[in-house]
């Protein structure tokens, strides 16, 4: 019998526990269950045949934690091969089927841990490997979907198995990383897995809304494998009877599961007592359609309604960006990402690209950066199918694709990646002759392309058309060919449009009024995916004016929260009584900008930090050493500073003014150790007093920090550690350094350094504080 | 199911370097909307498993492979039959908020960051009280990388109470906890009244480099 087969049942069958089995036969708690296939395969065999004996379709392999993590040094090809073996063995003459059953690898990924996207590619890769005399590739009891889809990835990429995913939810319908059930399902159902469902978590009773949860969000065969309850922390028993465990799946019926088994506590009892209570029942059949949805593993967005994407993480035209994207400054990417979420995006475009930098470097750094401080799910805007590839692979979630368009090398090109990678798309309405100027053929390649993307499995669901937008100043009869398509493609194709909204009005005065007047219009002619700016509040209000209006905002809730209790906004010189010094010294981040400004009329840029914000941060950092102030207090001077920096940065970049760059500094948290709130009030400060800061981030790679040294001839290094494990990897940094012979002074700090520790491992420097690294960085580089 | 209220300020103040001296007017309302943006996003979990001690010479646990070795845990577990092997956490949602507002704004982020450490201890001491209820006397919380106690049992004892599974608790490559504010820690348990053993500098160590002696103060422990 093969999977499809097996697909004809009624229900499928799963297994029971297998830890549960060996800890009753003397496993110690913390012991390794893998090896045992080694060790005692009779053991093992033997458990698969009582749960193949009660009713088990398919069984799994003992290999759940076996991946290089977990087995330490142990021979991972071996202990997998060993027990898929066992399993083979307990099937021989039953039409049970093995799975390969594989466990979360027990290390938190990137943004969030350190264990990168592709390393786990890597540790998935070798199981599905010397897994391969299996049937069936299971990933269970996952909680992060990062982690799930490198694995998806990995049994696609090298196997063709069907693949079941099952992932562990608590009470608040989330899983320990926050990753919501629609994420999951849609995610997963673009991924192409075979079937999705829930394992683990809690007790089958306390399975229910979540399994009805996910029975919304796809087509896909739904799986359930409960825990036997809660187990009692002294004789770990569990608390749910097998009779009541079958009672309990057999009211889960009517959510339409189809695949039953049992997690931690479990035995072959509970499998034979839902085999018996599911034994007349045919699976509900539920009537369902699937919504048009994106998605981060926190946030799904529905395009049930117009949604609002920001356009801002873009270089087109802002040379404050370029020069970021030169820098590689990440950073500065992120602060435009949650700038715009709060000021109502719900999605971002990412578009990185720029001649001479490598976009698909930049483009898989922000895209990984931005999923680690944001919900708002992603628009890959790239032209280039390679960087498109590299960042879909390491999106976390659905993403949206920007764009294919109807030319054929497009169509051939993009979608299959689309599709490959499960997320919705965008289709430009022009094809090698251009954009055409009326509605209708702009209609006909919005039907080309859904076509096309119909035909190679992408759902209807996931077509975003974009009709383009024109600038009217130089096509204004264009316009309304555009809205006129616009209203056609969504009524008659059935397909959610998009638009880039702020290209109408350029090359015209109050470009805002034009924008927003568009976007009204086009908003009522179906428009479901603006893209705009979501800074300007009148962009956003339009679109949450026109939700409340045409409904969909119920009882105006989300208006009225926008904007119930904000007083009406005046741009106002009432605080010319506050200087610079004063709002430094008071943390008053808010009126920096615009008595920065004011200043501006009246002294140079490099005045104003000379004059000003270096000796209200020198009084600042005085008084923190005298201990009158503490450290949030400085960092809040610093803060408002730094806001001061940003519109004398603005400034520069227009006047070409390279006078305010005192020298480059490198930091970084060292390999290993992921503290980084000491290493980053230090930036914010060297970035206070003119220095550039060249922030590798934490757990950084010896030679990164070398290398970020030699290109940017930096004469100054600063190294962070906070624990006594990572001390070593800050001396062997420190080697390299010396070992390439780099001038440059070398300074750490971190909380476990002493200055005689320092002095030992080869440091130049000893920085106790955030505030004596200015010190030293006057000091080295003046 | 541990639900936080509110977060022990006075601690949380500690760890930013407070002293009675500065003038915190300007800088409460931050204070303010911070704890409450914390308390939105924490989740706290624990879990934990009784063992009884076989032998007090190898410390061997029955049924359990975790080995607690060292000087330090004999002494600190004197007089116990059994141990609780914990573990508790704020979970990751924590770790995203401050990581978010190290790109908005370092402030709020050293302040979450700062009440966030106050705030896991509370959150063990609650656990404690809940077990409590349950068992005997009890020691302190005596955790890896404490005294002579091994930091890089954290994965075997992750393991032993199968803690990534019950509350997602994870351990990198370098002994680091994930998610950032979670705690490991060893509690003797026994029927008759235990000893107040002194928790103190003496056995830490810390205590050459640490940041609250060299000001004259004390991390409390």
């Amino acid at each position: 019998m093969d999977f499809n087969e097996l697909l004809k049942k009624d229900h499928i069958i799963l297994d029971g526990a297998m830890g549960t089995m060996l800890q009753a036969q003397g496993l110690q708690a913390g012991g390794i269950p893998e090896l045992l296939s080694i060790t005692e395969p009779e053991k093992i065999i033997n458990i698969h045949k009582s749960y193949i004996a009660a009713g088990s379709h398919i069984i799994y392999a003992n290999t759940f934690g076996a991946n290089r993590y977990k087995l330490k040094e142990r021979n991972v090809e071996e202990i997998v091969k060993a027990s898929v073996k066992c399993a083979k063995k307990a099937c021989e003459g039953t039409n049970a089927l093995a799975a390969l059953d594989i466990g979360p690898i027990g290390q938190l990924l990137e943004p969030m841990g350190t264990l990168s996207f592709e390393e786990a590619y890597d540790i998935f890769k070798e199981i599905v490997l010397a897994g391969k005399d299996a049937d069936i590739i299971v990933y269970e009891t996952m909680t992060d979907l990062y982690e799930v889809k490198a694995g998806v990835l990995a049994a696609k990429e090298n196997t063709s198995k069907p693949i079941i995913v099952t992932m562990t939810f608590e009470e608040n319908m989330r899983t320990f990383t926050g990753c919501s059930i629609s994420s999951m399902a849609i995610t997963l159902e673009g991924l192409g897995v075979n079937a999705i469902g829930v394992n683990c978590s809690l007790g089958p009773k306390e399975l229910y809304p979540i399994i009805e949860e996910m029975s919304k969000w796809t087509d896909l065969p739904i799986v359930v494998k409960p825990n036997a309850g809660l187990p009692d922390p002294v004789t770990n028993k569990y608390n749910v009877t097998p009779n009541e465990f079958a009672e309990y799946i057999a009211e889960m019926n009517k959510f339409g599961i189809r695949f039953v088994g049992g997690c931690c506590g479990t035995d072959p009892d509970y499998i034979r007592a839902a085999v018996k209570a599911l034994e007349d029942m045919k699976p509900a059949v539920i009537q369902k359609e699937i919504p048009s949805a994106i998605c981060s593993p926190a946030n799904t967005v529905t395009v049930d309604m117009p949604r609002i994407i920001g356009e801002r993480i873009n270089p087109t035209g802002k040379k404050l960006f370029k020069e970021a994207l030169k820098n590689k400054d990440i950073d500065y990417i992120l602060s435009q990402a949650i700038e715009q979420i709060q000021g109502g995006a719900e999605i971002l475009d990412v578009n990185v690209g720029l001649p001479e930098t490598d976009e698909k470097e930049m483009m898989t750094a922000a895209v990984k950066a931005i999923q680690g401080v944001a919900d708002a799910p992603l628009q890959i805007d790239t032209t280039d199918p390679d960087v498109l590839e590299a960042a879909l692979r390491v999106y976390n979630g659905k993403p949206i694709v920007n764009s294919v368009n109807g030319e054929e090398k497009s169509l051939d090109t993009v979608l299959p990646i689309v599709k490959k990678y499960g997320a919705a798309v965008v289709g430009l309405t022009l094809d090698k002759d251009g954009i055409p100027a009326k509605a209708k053929k702009r209609i006909e390649i919005a039907e080309k392309i859904m076509n096309r993307a119909l035909a190679i499995g992408i759902p209807k669901r996931d077509i975003y058309i974009d009709c383009l937008t024109l600038t009217a100043s130089a096509e204004q009869s264009a316009v309304m060919e555009t809205l006129k398509a616009v209203e056609y493609v969504k009524k008659h194709l059935g397909l959610h449009t998009v638009l880039g909204v702020s290209n109408i009005s350029f090359g015209l005065p109050s470009r805002t009024l034009i924008n927003s007047a568009f976007l009204t219009m086009a908003l009522t002619k179906g428009l479901d995916l603006p893209i705009i700016n979501p800074n300007i509040e009148a962009m956003t209000g339009a679109v949450r004016a026109y939700r409340l209006l045409a409904g969909h905002d119920i009882n105006s809730s989300e208006f009225i929260e926008a904007y119930g209790s904000t007083e009406p906004v005046q741009i106002q010189g009432s605080h010319a009584e506050h200087t610079l010094e004063y709002a430094i010294e008071k943390g008053l981040k808010g009126e920096a900008g615009e008595i920065t400004s004011a200043l501006l009329k009246t002294k140079t840029p490099m005045d104003i930090i000379n004059e000003i914000i270096i000796p209200s941060l020198d009084k600042a950092g005085n008084a923190f050493e005298k201990g009158r102030i503490f450290l949030p207090q400085l960092i809040l001077s610093a803060g408002v500073a730094q806001e001061a920096f940003e519109i004398l940065k603005a400034e520069i970049a227009r006047s070409d003014d390279k006078s305010i760059d005192k020298g480059k500094i490198v930091i970084a948290t060292v390999k290993g150790d992921v503290h980084d709130i000491g290493k980053n009030i230090v930036k914010v400060l060297l970035e206070n007093y003119g220095y550039t800061v060249i922030d590798l981030g934490k757990d950084v790679e010896y030679e990164a920090v070398v290398n970020a040294v030699r290109e940017n001839k930096c004469r100054l290094v600063g190294l962070s550690a906070l624990m006594t494990t990572t001390l070593g990897a800050m001396e062997n940094t420190i080697k390299l350094i010396r070992e390439n012979s780099l001038d440059c002074k070398i300074m750490v700090g971190g909380a476990v350094l002493t200055p005689d520790y320092a002095k030992s491992i080869g440091a130049d420097y000893y920085s106790k504080d955030a505030k004596q690294s200015v010190d030293i960085a006057k000091e080295v580089l003046g | 199911m541990i639900k936080l209220t509110g977060i022990n300020k006075a601690e949380a103040l500690r760890y930013m370097g407070y002293n009675k001296s500065i003038d915190l007017t300007d800088i409460e309302p931050l204070l303010k909307s911070c704890e409450r943006e914390l308390l939105s996003v924490i989740k706290p979990r624990y879990c934990y498993r009784i063992f009884h001690i076989e032998s007090r010479e190898n410390m061997i646990l029955k049924d359990c492979s975790l080995h607690l070795s060292g000087k330090d845990i004999r002494a600190h577990l004197q007089g116990c039959d059994k141990v609780i092997i914990f573990a508790a956490t704020l979970s990751a949602g924590t770790d995203k908020l401050i990581n978010m507002y190290k790109i908005k704004d370092m402030t709020s982020a050293l302040i979450l960051d700062c009440m966030a450490s106050a705030a896991i201890e509370q959150v063990c001491d609650m656990a404690e009280k809940e077990i409590k209820e349950n068992t005997g006397n009890m020691t302190w919380r005596f955790s890896p990388g404490y005294g002579d106690l091994p930091i890089d049992l954290q994965s075997d004892f992750i393991r032993s109470i199968n803690a990534e599974k019950l509350i997602g608790l994870t351990v990198t490559d370098s002994n680091i906890l994930m998610p950032r504010k979670s705690v490991t820690a060893v509690i003797g348990l026994s029927d008759s009244e235990l000893t107040k053993r002194r928790k103190g500098c003496a056995a830490c160590n810390m205590a050459d480099r640490c940041q609250y002696r060299k000001r004259g103060e004390h991390c409390g422990f």
